[in-house]
């Protein structure tokens, strides 16, 4: 009996000895022990992620400008939308990280719904280098009221790259000037056995709403004006209907079967092994075309770039760096530091230069070593520069609950299940309950 | 008693096929998405995405390299061990004793408190997201793998609770009495009388729990931020970006992620399969 008692003492100081090590607290940092304040910084911008090698080098310098002063540690969250989800749940318990990056899922008006997001006005004001960073596009993206909440560090100038190859084959010269050409080069391809577009439906359909969004902004005035408001609440209008249809033909005649219920690598796998011949997207995807893994080794020298019909192309800086209100005025001090240091010229043009990131900032010189890098790059940006209407794209201004829908009813769109009038009264019900 | 397949009458032999064509067929769906997931970790993301049945072009480790060095899976997957082990010992062995105790005593508002701790079973993860963030966070429990041991536990009781009270309910009264007669008091019959005979009900709520645990995404998302406490699932996130993918370190991740398991299971599946059988006579 002893010694079963004995084995049973032993074993319950066994689990509270297992549980105190699973409980204890971290040891604390040597830099935070030296008054050293640490801005713990979560982002998505690991793993596979474009900008991750960015985010690395930029953290790194910034440790070391600021050493012993401020320290970055990043958590990693990987995954677009266990981020946001991370921030909203956050954003519910009013702990919020002091920095986030707003992205393209406009988490800026939800911090400010909340009143957690510190007021950068005065620091930009104060700070002549910073204030020139901001142009009015910024202006626009990262201020509410006539306050300026965030700072863009990367552009998103978005265009459509083509198969070169594809296109000879199919005996067309160049790119279409017009949404009628762009149509019929769809037919001439698909009669010469091309499928002409990749395109998406699921993960909030982004290529296919790439060319829904630009039809939407060249159609008329009134359309434009839908495409710079932000988060519209009416989709029932004459050139959103009438794009819609388009979208519908898009989806039913010009691209893959996988298309319906497809993700974006779905779509971008369908270009980068030449199954179809345009693929609607931004710059990011430029170095996939020398990947091996995805593509053929020579594909590259296949692809072409082009601004959308009607001289139309995506140009809007990125909604940038959020400043979070916190208990600690050093902390937020620390993590204006680092929004400054993130979306500095330096920083931009170091994401320019390692990933092929678009600058937010026009100001910012395209150095002779990116264009070399980048050569599709250049080439698209002197296009880009040409191009007479830009915008932002719709996913960056619909309401969020919106991205879900327009995955829901884009299959049911083509199916014919949904008319294009129906669709849009789906978005303008869904943005209702906003 | 072995009779020659030859010896069969033609009925008899068209069972035999029979028979074995549906235990082929259940193993070919049983095991074809572990071949699949293996088979893909060997392709390129450009043959996964093309062709997802095809053969692999070659058998380059470059999948399994760009697993290690992508995401800390190792790590992620030392911690799923631990965290997962301690929540099912602490779950099976509490909530053994609850179960006990609802199924034997009888006291004013019994059923209404198992009803109550029964009900979350039906309360969804997302409603529980935001109060447990703030418990844990209040707590000093956030990112340390004691906070995602605590919510798992209970994440669990509900489904253990159900299982463990109906197979004590089974176990007749006799075995009891019979214990107390021969001088043990309510320790000891519970421990030495009533847990072994209960073999079969704790062996369910164990594996239930372990599976639940090991394979949980959300709280271990919400409730960490380092490396020191995440579990394997958050590991798989890192391969997938919204304009960036890379799938062959995807599922070499997930073949590291499941060979291990499997291997556990091979060797030990004839205990829990029979502890699984004998719950099921017991009562």
């Amino acid at each position: 009996m002893k010694k079963r008692l004995f084995a049973f003492a032993l074993l319950a100081a066994m689990l509270v000895g297992l549980l105190s090590g699973c409980g204890a607290k971290k040891a604390e940092t040597p830099a935070a022990e030296d008054g050293v304040v640490v801005i713990n910084y979560p982002t998505f911008q690991c793993g596979v992620n474009t900008a991750a090698p960015v985010v690395d080098q930029l953290i790194s310098e910034f440790n070391e400008t600021y050493a012993g002063k401020y320290q970055i540690v990043k958590e990693d969250v990987p995954g677009d939308a266990n981020y946001v989800d991370k921030i909203k749940v956050q954003l519910g318990t009013g702990d919020l990280p002091p920095v986030i990056y707003g992205a393209g899922y406009n988490l800026l008006d939800l911090v400010i719904a909340k009143d957690l997001a510190v007021d950068l006005t005065p620091y930009v004001e104060a700070d002549p280098e910073w204030k020139a960073l901001y142009s009015d596009a910024s202006l626009a993206t990262n201020s509410r009221d006539g306050k300026i909440y965030a700072s863009s560090v990367e552009g998103s100038q978005v265009g459509y790259f083509y198969n070169k190859e594809l296109f000879a084959q199919a005996g067309i010269e160049a790119p279409a000037t017009t949404w009628d050409e762009l149509f019929q080069q769809c037919e001439t391809l698909k009669a010469a056995g091309i499928t002409p577009m990749a395109l998406d439906t699921a993960d909030s359909a982004w290529i296919t709403q790439l060319w829904w969004g630009a039809m939407v902004a060249t159609a008329s005035e009134d359309g434009l004006a839908f495409m710079q408001t932000m988060n519209p609440r009416d989709y029932n209008t004459p050139e959103l209907i009438s794009t819609a249809e388009k979208i519908q033909k898009m989806l039913q005649e010009y691209t893959t079967l996988d298309a319906i219920g497809g993700k974006y690598e779905n779509a971008a796998n369908n270009f980068l092994s030449g199954q179809a011949a345009m693929i609607a997207n931004g710059p990011w995807m430029i170095g996939d075309f020398s990947d091996t893994t995805k593509t053929t080794a020579d594909f590259a020298e296949k692809v072409g770039v082009a601004i959308y019909p009607d001289g139309f192309v995506y140009d809007a800086p990125i909604q940038g760096y959020i400043v979070t209100k916190q208990d600690d005025p050093k902390l937020e001090e620390a993590a204006i530091e680092m929004v400054k240091f993130f979306t500095s010229a330096h920083a931009q043009q170091l994401g320019l230069e390692m990933q092929g990131m678009v600058p937010a900032s026009p100001s910012v010189e395209i150095t002779d070593y990116a264009k070399e890098q980048y050569p599709l790059l250049a080439e698209f940006l002197d296009k880009a520069s040409e191009a007479t209407v830009s915008t932002d794209n719709m996913q960056a201004t619909m309401f969020s609950n919106l991205l879900d829908v327009i995955s829901q009813e884009l299959p049911r769109l083509y199916s014919g299940e949904l008319d294009a009038a129906g669709f849009c009264q789906a978005m303008t019900d869904a943005a209702a309950k906003n | 008693m072995h009779t020659s397949f030859r010896n069969l009458t033609g009925k008899e032999r068209a069972a035999f096929i029979g028979k074995y064509l549906f235990m082929g067929l259940c193993s070919l769906v049983a095991l074809f998405p572990i071949v699949w997931v293996i088979m893909s970790s060997f392709k390129t993301n450009a043959e996964i995405l093309s062709n997802g049945i095809s053969l692999p072009s070659s058998l380059s480790p470059d999948g399994y390299i760009a697993a290690l060095t992508i995401s800390p899976i190792l790590k992620y997957f030392g911690n799923s061990v631990i965290i997962t082990v301690i929540t099912t010992i602490l779950n099976v062995l509490f909530l053994a004793m609850a179960a006990y105790v609802f199924a034997r005593c009888r006291f004013r508002g019994r059923n209404l408190l198992y009803f109550i701790l029964s009900l979350s079973l039906v309360v969804p993860t997302t409603a529980l997201l935001q109060p447990v963030y703030s418990v844990v966070n209040t707590l000093g429990l956030y990112d340390t793998k004691m906070g995602l041991v605590l919510v798992y536990t209970a994440i669990n009781m509900p489904m253990s609770l159900l299982i463990l009270r109906g197979t004590f309910q089974s176990i007749p009264r006799a075995l009891e009495e019979a214990a107390y007669l021969d001088g043990a008091g309510f320790l000891r019959t519970f421990f030495q009388i009533m847990m072994p005979c209960a073999k079969g009900g704790l062996t369910s709520a164990a594996v239930l729990t372990f599976l639940n645990s090991w394979n949980e995404f959300t709280f271990a998302l919400m409730l960490t931020n380092g490396q020191e406490a995440r579990t394997l699932p958050l590991s798989l996130s890192y391969f997938t970006a919204q304009f960036s993918f890379n799938y062959t370190a995807m599922f070499a991740a997930v073949t590291i992620a499941v060979i291990p398991s499997i291997i556990v299971f091979a060797i030990f599946q004839e205990q829990v399969v029979s502890s699984l059988t004998a719950g099921s006579v017991k009562g």
